[in-house]
C-alpha cells in the first residue's frame, strides 16, 4: 500500500489529529508524574500546577474529537483510515479520563498535607504512577510505531500494577486496623491508587486499540488477571 | 458473534444465485478478464467496485451475454445460473436477459409512453394472456420501482418526458417487469441528483427481498451503503471479494486497501 492519499489534504487531517493526540498523552504524562511527586514530596505548588493544567488537556480532547467528526463528515473515511479515526478518538477518551485522574490525584495530595503521613505508602504510589506512566508511554509509542506485538506485551504487563495496587490494598488495611486515626488518609490513599490502577487500564485499553489499528479486530482472549483484592475483602 | 449483529445485514443465509468459475474473457489480443470465479448470491446486494478499466463492467456483462454483441470478445469458463451454464447452445439470450435484466448508467427509456416501456417486455416474452392481466404487471412493476404514485395518472403520457430519476426508476420498472431473477445495474445512480440517487438505492434496498442485484459503481460510499457483499477488481483480477463491511472497514488484500482509501486510482 502507498502512504499517501492522491488527495493530500485528507494525509494533513489525519496526521493533525494524531500530533494533537501525542501531544494529550506527553501533557498527561507528565501530569501524573508531577502529581505523584507532589504527593511523596508534600509539594503543594506542584500540585496546584498539576490541578490548573488539566484545563489544557480537556480543551485538546474537545478539539480532537470535534476535529474527527469532521474527518469522518467529510472525507468519509474507510479500512486502515477509518480505524484510525476510531482509534485517535478512543486514545483521546482515555487520556482526558487518565488527566483526571491526575488532577484527581493532586486534588487528594493537597488534603493530605494537612495530615500525618502513614507509613511509604505515599511512595508505592509514585512508584505505581511511574510504573503506569511507563505502560501509557510504551502504549502511545506502539501506536505511533503501529506495533501490534509490543501492543500485546505491554497488554500482558498490566498485571504487574494490578500486583502493586493490590499490595498496597492491604498495607492500608492494616494501618487502619492498626490504627483507625489513619482511615481518612487511607481513604484517599487508596482512591489515589485505585484511580492509577484506572489508568493502568486505560494504558492497557490504548494497546487493545493499536491491536485493533494494525489487524482491524480487538484481542479476543482475556489477559492474565491477578486480583487479590477480591481475596482479602 | 453472527448472533450479534446490531442491523438486518445477514446475507450468509442465502443460496448462490449465479455461479461464475474460471472466467476469462478476451477483446482480441487483450485480456480483459483474468481467471475470476466468484459467487453470487440470491436476495442480496452485490458491488463490483475497481478502477476504470478493471472489468468490472465487462465481468456484469458477461451475466446476461451482453458482451455477445460485440464481435471480438471471447469468453471462457462457466457460468451457472441456477445450475444452468448460461453460455450452452441451447440457452437463448434473449430468454436469459428476461431472467437477468439489466439497468444501464443513463436512463434510456424507450419512445414510448410509461405504459409501454414497462409493458414491453412482458409482450415480447408473451408472459400475459390479457390486457387485465398486462395492466396489473405494470401496476406492480412500477409499485416495485417506487414510481406508481407519482405516474399512475399519466401512463400514456411519454416516458423521456419524466425527469432523471423517475426515467430510471422507469427503467428499473421495465427491467423487473418480466420477473427476473438477477438484476444487473452498471452505474444506476451517476446520472442522478442526490435526492434521486437516494430513492435509487433505497429502491436497490427493497429489490433484494425479490432478486439478486448486482451493481457496478464508481462511488464507494455506494457500495458501502447498498451492498452486503463487495467485490474489488484490478487490472481484470477479483483482487478481493467479501462481506461489504468487511471491506470497508478490514480489508484483506493491500491493492483493495489503497482502492477504497484512495491512494491508488
Amino acid at each position: 500500500m502507498q502512504d499517501s492519499h492522491i488527495v493530500s489534504s485528507f494525509d494533513r487531517d489525519l496526521e493533525g489529529v494524531q500530533a494533537q493526540v501525542m501531544k494529550m498523552g506527553g501533557l498527561v504524562e507528565k501530569a501524573l508524574l508531577d502529581a505523584a511527586e507532589a504527593l511523596e514530596l508534600r509539594d503543594e505548588a506542584l500540585a496546584g500546577k498539576v490541578r490548573a493544567a488539566d484545563q489544557a488537556i480537556d480543551g485538546l480532547e474537545e478539539m480532537i474529537q470535534t476535529e474527527c467528526a469532521r474527518i469522518i463528515a467529510q472525507r468519509a473515511p474507510t479500512a486502515s483510515d477509518l480505524r484510525t479515526v476510531l482509534t485517535v478518538m478512543r486514545l483521546a477518551t482515555a487520556l482526558e479520563r487518565s488527566g483526571d485522574y491526575a488532577k484527581n490525584l493532586a486534588k487528594r495530595s493537597l488534603v493530605l498535607m494537612g495530615m500525618a503521613p502513614v507509613g511509604t505508602a505515599t511512595g508505592t504510589v509514585r512508584r505505581m504512577a511511574k510504573l503506569v506512566v511507563q505502560q501509557m508511554s510504551d502504549a502511545l509509542d506502539a501506536y505511533i510505531a503501529r506495533d501490534a506485538v509490543r501492543a500485546r506485551e505491554i497488554r500482558a504487563r498490566d498485571q504487574e500494577i494490578d500486583q502493586m495496587y493490590s499490595g498496597l490494598f492491604r498495607q492500608l488495611l492494616t494501618y487502619m486496623l492498626e490504627d483507625p486515626r489513619t482511615i481518612t488518609a487511607c481513604m484517599h490513599l487508596h482512591f489515589i491508587a485505585k484511580n492509577i490502577e484506572r489508568v493502568g487500564d486505560h494504558a492497557t485499553g490504548i494497546a487493545e486499540q493499536v491491536i485493533y489499528l494494525v489487524e482491524g479486530e480487538l484481542p479476543s482472549d482475556d489477559r492474565p488477571k491477578h486480583d487479590a483484592v477480591s481475596e482479602s475483602i | 458473534m453472527n448472533d450479534m449483529r446490531i442491523a438486518d445485514r445477514a446475507v450468509d443465509t442465502h443460496g448462490i444465485r449465479i455461479k461464475a468459475s474460471a472466467v476469462q474473457v478476451y477483446y482480441g489480443e487483450s485480456h480483459a478478464i483474468k481467471d475470476v470465479s466468484v459467487d453470487i448470491l440470491d436476495k442480496a446486494v452485490t458491488a463490483f467496485i475497481g478502477p476504470s478499466g478493471c472489468g468490472k463492467s465487462t465481468f456484469l456483462r458477461t451475466l446476461n451475454r451482453m458482451n455477445d454483441t460485440i464481435p471480438i470478445c471471447k469468453v471462457q469458463g462457466s457460468i451457472l445460473l441456477d445450475g444452468e451454464n448460461i453460455y450452452d447452445k441451447r440457452v437463448d439470450p434473449v430468454q436469459l436477459r428476461a431472467k437477468v435484466g439489466m439497468v444501464f448508467q443513463k436512463p434510456n427509456p424507450f419512445p414510448k409512453s410509461i405504459y409501454d416501456n414497462v409493458a414491453y417486455g412482458p409482450r415480447i416474452h408473451g408472459l400475459t394472456r390479457s390486457k387485465a392481466e398486462l395492466d396489473g404487471i405494470v401496476e406492480s412493476s412500477l409499485r416495485k420501482a417506487a414510481l406508481w404514485n407519482e405516474v399512475k395518472d399519466r401512463l400514456h403520457a411519454p416516458g423521456t418526458g419524466l425527469s432523471g430519476g423517475q426515467q430510471q426508476r422507469l427503467c428499473i420498472a421495465r427491467a423487473v417487469a418480466t420477473s427476473p431473477e438477477v438484476l444487473l445495474m452498471d452505474e444506476p445512480c451517476s446520472a442522478l441528483d442526490p435526492i434521486a440517487t437516494a430513492q435509487v438505492e433505497e429502491l436497490i434496498d427493497e429489490l433484494r427481498s425479490n432478486f439478486s442485484v448486482v451493481i457496478v459503481t464508481h462511488s464507494m460510499q455506494q457500495a458501502a451503503r447498498v451492498s452486503q457483499k463487495t467485490a474489488f477488481f484490478h487490472l481484470g483480477n477479483l483482487v478481493e471479494y467479501g462481506e461489504t463491511s468487511q471491506i470497508f472497514t478490514n480489508p484483506k488484500d493491500p491493492r483493495t486497501e489503497s482502492y477504497i482509501t484512495g491512494r491508488i486510482g
